[in-house]
């Protein structure tokens, strides 16, 4: 097998025990009291940390949270029913289903990808890695990558890189009118200004909500909108808001200034018939109009915000987000465990698969998977048990406010039994954790009677 | 994949050439190689990138550990790439200051150490009689041993505080040394029977002719040939104690905790923390990546070997 | 160097508290902590949640009964969560001598459990003397004395950035309406968000609706509500619930939008406000000092405070704080009590900084600074009116547990209040389910 050590050099493969037992008894084997010397420590750790707890567990269970007073079978009822178990129970089962099949895919992708690389071992060891650490610094690790903030979390500064590059922010992603209203919002985003204007006449619009700093450097103090020549439409758009307050609303005071680089549209019946950018003063002009009642636009492009990026750790991503953690965890684990299968692949048989004129991809799916099927059940079902207990990246990686919407039996578990001292629930909890891994367990045995026979 | 890709170019060059079947069979191992490379360089781009994937998390963690929490806060660690003049040991400097941190780091220790030596001395022990010796109900304790590989460790966390409160041991770094020490016996005798099982019985049946007394075979011919075994189960060990965060989040105190605690516990905040969390993180991750490097072989069998646990 | 300065200040402490002890003695009749050396090779543990400098002042002020005992007294801090601190030692047998609760919530759970030793002798004489009713009966059950309110925090003021309400143009408001009206829209306008929020920390959420709902709800429903004599779902809740809608409900008012104030932790709101200036204000108690120096902010000139405003006819004054109580008998634990809870102590802790007071025999004179000064000066003299963080009093898995109940609900109703209705009934099952 793969997955132990290799014995040494000339040593009988899976030498049977107690194949030969009643012929050496009596013979040359030593005394069985000494059986139990070597036995003894480890028989009284296995007795004290896991017989006994089992059963004491199983009897806690049935007490309540101070231990005082039996209840039967009630803190397991309260389970299935308080609503905070019942977003652990779903969660783990999501856990069990994707996470297992996410990791084993990867996993096979990844062997058969490294097979006729040269860097394999290099690259194995960059994917193995994770196993090596703790789950504490793989959790930090992927709290980095998953903050919110595009300025600092990794995974949005990839995403809304790739986003405005697609359609870029605004220069004034905050800048609205003072009063919702005072000037109409277009359908598309951008606003109006209010009424029809036409040539000669000149247009202020104020806006506000943009800080100072925010400001172009080149912003000017904001020109007294007047009206320009009679073939022309003019005017002014500003921040209408003095620093320290005071100012008249809506009048361009001293210490305002234009809003430079504003995309202004002249629009008619419908279309649009010029465009225009304001000056650093916020001023801008359409030079011949004609004659007709127009409108003046801000174009929703001076508003688009810069994309915020994905809520990873908000309450419906939170799982997806640390399942992705979880797969760069375990991955190099599928990986290195499916790869030694893959190697014990007689080649014979895809040869011959080859030669019967099948493609790589039906070798693929009717030689090799077949082949490796017993190496990806026992991938699949180690991580199986190892996801059922699942603690640590949960409670590392989900924020407070998530940690309700990320709950899991482990950490559910944990939180009752020592958080809020209810010994009993937690006791159900973890007789419940036990009797899901029993099918393990069952596979577990079935799987080492045949090896051993 | 590269066939199909083959037989497509191979008829109009049948047509044309005066030899179709001389000719064809070179153009399709030469369209089949230039597929196959093809294919081979996609493969070793998409490796590249995922390669990267792996790598680039774990690089953000250890530059944000060189960066200053005002630095932290305001832009991502990439920047320090155009701009390394950022980059500050100070991080570092504080957290070595930091008698909690520094002592947990020793806890760590503390409880590591003695928790892997006796995890494998004493399932060396257990593991040659599961082997080699006889005694009664051996299989059936074996299989039990096989049975409690996949025991959830959360089923014991009530019980165990409640037998160290009356032994006295609560919080101390004995009781999480013999947790770890519980948990891990029923994988490492596992992991140690399979391997002494595979070990010649020629080698041992002239060991007791000789006379030799079971201590002595057990010392001198099992433990020098189970070297492989026993290496991969000893790190193995030291790393999942290493990295335990459950065990000691129960049964350390505040004043025996291990690094992983203690580092948990500033999670809560975790964003005016990020100065200790990733520094500290960073070195909780340096001894296991030392060890790993150091003896992948033996890590990655040991890892192996505890598939279905 | 490290260890010097620290002895010195311990030596100026132990000055500051002989002196004080002469002129705190008078009111209390003599009945001083026990003195004199009679306690020399008793060993005792307490355990709270403070470190680093919150730690060195406790321990300055613990310093001050080993000396005058010859006890010996060892901190040991429980990290953020006590709970989870105290239920496997309390499960182990094996709990401190003293503990400081953050929750009266935790201590009737854990005088139900039997975990707890009544207050006797000194101790119990020290509460009589020196607290008003409302707080002996917070630290009792049925009756039965066991805690002392030793450390308050007072979480009825909003922090703010004086140059982003001078560049808006806007004085600190006194009404709700103001807050959330002109201040905050004026702000906004300027181009400043006005809060940042702290609202994947759940407590903070909790301690807006407790200064809301008392404050429009006046005391005695607010303790109706406490006990759960009211249910959630009472209009009260509601209310209250809509009203806090005037903020969580304007993303253009929280710094990062919805998303942003539900994903940040305390104390990140805190440097939001002081250290990226993303936004003007932010909601917490007077602890958030340390938090805004540490951001970079001078403290009564960058970081200024105003009294949480009027929702209704009165603005709240809701408290917080530890709560010392006795889990062992072991020898020398009701006098240490008995000595925390002495005015002597507690002003040697006041002089030091950092600490606020219930102990209606410390003056307020006792402490370092105004802005301290004017905070107790409030709690006295708000007097039958100050009620105790609501949170904190409700069972812990309803009101002060990661995950659940209140912060849990609240972070919902923060993403999405649309529905104040269902979050009050959300609230009244949470409520039924803990208790």
């Amino acid at each position: 097998m793969a997955d132990t050590p290799q014995p040494p050099p000339g040593a009988a493969q899976g030498a049977p025990p107690g194949a030969e037992d009643e012929e050496r008894a009596g013979t040359l084997g030593p005394p069985r009291w000494l059986s139990l010397v070597f036995l003894l420590p480890a028989l009284l750790f296995l007795g004290a940390y896991m017989v006994y707890p089992i059963l004491f567990s199983v009897y806690r269970s049935l007490w309540d949270a101070a231990g005082t007073q039996f209840v039967w079978f009630d803190n397991y009822a309260e389970m299935f029913t308080s609503p905070g178990t019942f977003i652990a129970l779903r969660n783990n089962a999501v856990w069990v289903v994707v996470a297992p099949i996410v990791v084993t895919v990867a996993g096979l992708i990844f062997a058969v990808l490294t097979e006729r690389i040269r860097w394999a071992t290099a690259f194995k060891l960059v994917v193995f890695m994770p196993m090596a650490v703790s789950f504490l610094a793989s959790g930090v690790i992927f709290r980095l990558v998953y903050e919110q903030d595009p300025e600092r979390g990794l995974a949005n500064a990839v995403i809304t890189t790739v986003q405005d590059t697609v359609s870029p922010a605004g220069a004034y992603p905050d800048a609205r009118p003072r009063e919702e209203g005072d000037l109409p919002a277009l359908p598309g985003g951008g606003y109006r200004a209010p009424g029809e204007v036409s040539a000669g006449q000149g247009v202020a619009i104020g806006l506000v909500g943009v800080a100072p700093d925010d400001l172009p450097g080149d912003a000017a103090p904001a020109a007294e909108p007047r009206p320009g020549g009679p073939d022309a439409i003019t005017g002014t758009v500003w921040l209408d808001f003095t620093p320290g307050g005071g100012g008249e609303e809506g009048a361009v005071d001293p210490e305002e200034k234009g809003l430079p680089g504003m995309e202004v549209r002249l629009v008619s019946g419908g279309e649009v018939r010029a465009t225009a950018r304001t000056a650093p003063d916020g001023s801008f002009a359409f030079e011949d109009v004609g004659s007709g009642a127009h409108t003046v636009q801000l174009s929703e492009r001076n508003f688009t915000p810069p994309y915020a990026g994905v809520t990873w750790l908000g309450p419906t991503l939170v799982t997806p987000a640390i399942i992705g953690a979880y797969l760069w965890v375990w991955a190099g684990f599928a990986m290195v465990l499916i790869a030694a299968g893959l190697a014990a692949i007689p080649r014979d048989a895809l040869e011959a698969a080859r030669v019967d004129g099948a493609t790589e991809w039906q070798v693929f799916r009717r030689v090799t998977v077949p082949l490796l099927s017993p190496v990806l059940m026992v991938v699949f079902v180690t991580l199986m048990i190892y996801v059922l207990k699942i603690f640590d990246l949960v409670f590392v990686i989900a924020p407070g406010s998530v940690q309700a919407d990320a709950n899991v039996l482990a950490l559910e578990m944990w939180r009752v039994a020592f958080g809020i001292n209810d010994q009993g629930l937690g006791s159900a909890l973890a007789v419940f954790l036990l009797v899901l891994v029993i099918p393990a367990m069952v596979f577990q045995i079935r799987r080492f009677r045949r090896e051993g026979s | 994949m590269s066939d199909d890709a083959a037989t497509t170019e191979a008829p109009p060059a049948a047509g044309g050439g005066p030899e179709p079947g001389a000719e064809g069979a070179p153009r399709r191992t030469v369209a089949a190689r230039l597929t196959g490379a093809l294919g081979s360089g996609l493969a070793q781009l998409l490796l590249v990138l995922i390669a990267l994937f792996w790598l680039v998390p774990t690089l953000g963690l250890f530059v944000s550990s060189l960066r200053t929490p005002a630095d932290n806060a305001s832009s991502g660690w990439w920047t320090a790439l155009l701009e390394p003049a950022q980059l500050t040991l100070e991080n570092y400097a504080r957290l070595l200051d930091n008698a909690v941190f520094t002592g947990s780091f020793l806890n760590t220790i503390l409880i590591t150490v003695p928790s892997t030596l006796l995890i494998v001395v004493i399932a060396a022990l257990a593991a040659y009689a599961f082997a080699w010796l006889e005694f009664p109900g051996r299989d059936w304790l074996f299989l039990g041993v096989v049975a409690l590989l996949v025991v959830p460790l959360q089923v014991a966390l009530v019980p165990i505080a409640q037998l160290y409160g009356g032994l006295g041991i609560y919080g101390s770094i004995a009781g999480v040394v013999l947790f770890h020490v519980g948990f891990g016996l029923p994988f490492a005798i596992f992991l140690l029977r399979n391997f002494f099982a595979a070990i010649p019985r020629d080698l041992l049946e002239a060991a007791r002719m000789d006379g030799g007394k079971e201590f002595t075979i057990f010392r001198r011919v099992i433990l020098p040939l189970g070297g492989p075994a026993i290496a991969s189960l000893t790190i193995f060990q030291f790393l999942w104690v290493w990295n335990d965060l459950l065990v000691a989040l129960v049964f350390a105190d505040a004043a025996n905790q291990p690094m992983t605690k203690a580092l948990q516990a500033e999670m809560r905040q975790f964003g005016a923390n990020i100065d200790i969390i990733s520094s500290g993180a960073f070195i909780s991750m340096l001894v296991p990546l030392v060890v790993f490097f150091a003896f992948q072989r033996y890590f990655v069998q040991g890892v192996m070997a505890g598939a279905v646990k | 160097m490290a260890e010097h300065r620290k002895r010195a200040r311990g030596a100026a402490a132990a000055a500051a508290a002989g002196l004080l002890a002469v002129a705190g003695c008078a009111p209390g009749g003599g009945e001083g902590p026990a003195g004199g050396g009679d306690l020399a090779g008793v060993q005792l543990k307490v355990a709270a949640k403070w470190t680093g400098v919150e730690q060195d002042n406790f321990e300055e002020v613990l310093a001050g009964f080993e000396e005058q005992t010859g006890a010996t007294v060892s901190y040991e801090p429980t990290g953020e969560d006590t709970g989870a601190y105290l239920g496997p030692k309390i499960e182990a047998g094996e709990p401190p001598d003293v503990a400081l609760l953050p929750q009266p919530g935790l201590l009737a759970e854990y005088a139900e459990q039997d975990a707890l030793v009544p207050l006797e002798g000194d101790a119990a004489a020290a509460l009589e003397e020196n607290y008003t009713d409302y707080w002996r009966e917070l630290g009792s059950v049925d009756g039965e004395a066991y805690g002392i309110l030793l450390k308050a925090a007072h979480k009825s003021i909003v922090w703010y950035r004086p140059d982003a309400f001078e560049a808006a143009g806007v004085q600190p408001p006194s009404t709700w309406d103001d807050m959330v009206g002109t201040t905050a829209s004026t702000l906004s306008d300027s181009g400043t968000v006005p809060f940042a929020m702290c609202g994947a920390s759940g407590w903070t959420l909790t301690d807006w609706f407790e200064n809301v709902y008392l404050s429009h709800a006046g005391p005695e429903k607010y303790d109706r509500l406490t006990a759960h004599e009211i249910p959630w779902t009472d209009d009260s809740v509601v209310q209250t619930l809509e009203t806090l809608a005037d903020v969580w409900g304007e993303k253009d008012f929280m710094a990062g939008g919805t998303d942003g104030a539900v994903q940040t932790d305390f104390p990140t709101c805190v440097s939001q406000v002081y250290g990226q200036q993303d936004a003007a204000m932010v909601f917490e108690a007077d602890f958030v000092a340390a938090n805004a120096a540490e951001a970079g902010a001078a403290v009564g000139e960058d970081a200024l405070a105003f009294p949480f405003p009027a929702v209704g006819e009165e603005p709240p004054v809701v408290v917080g704080g530890d709560i010392a109580v006795a889990m062992s008998e072991n020898e020398g634990t009701q006098e240490l009590l008995a000595y925390l809870a002495s005015p002597e102590a507690q002003s040697t802790w006041a002089g030091l900084g950092g600490y606020l007071s219930a102990n209606s025999q410390v003056e307020s004179s006792a402490y370092a600074d105004e802005f301290t000064q004017e905070l107790a000066q409030t709690i006295l003299d708000a007097g039958e009116n100050v009620r105790y963080d609501m949170s904190d009093q409700v069972p812990s898995r309803f009101g002060a547990t990661e995950g659940r109940g209140m912060w849990s609900i609240l972070q919902d109703f923060l993403r999405d209040p649309g529905d104040p209705e269902a979050t009050a009934e959300d609230l009244e099952a949470a409520a039924k389910e803990a208790s």
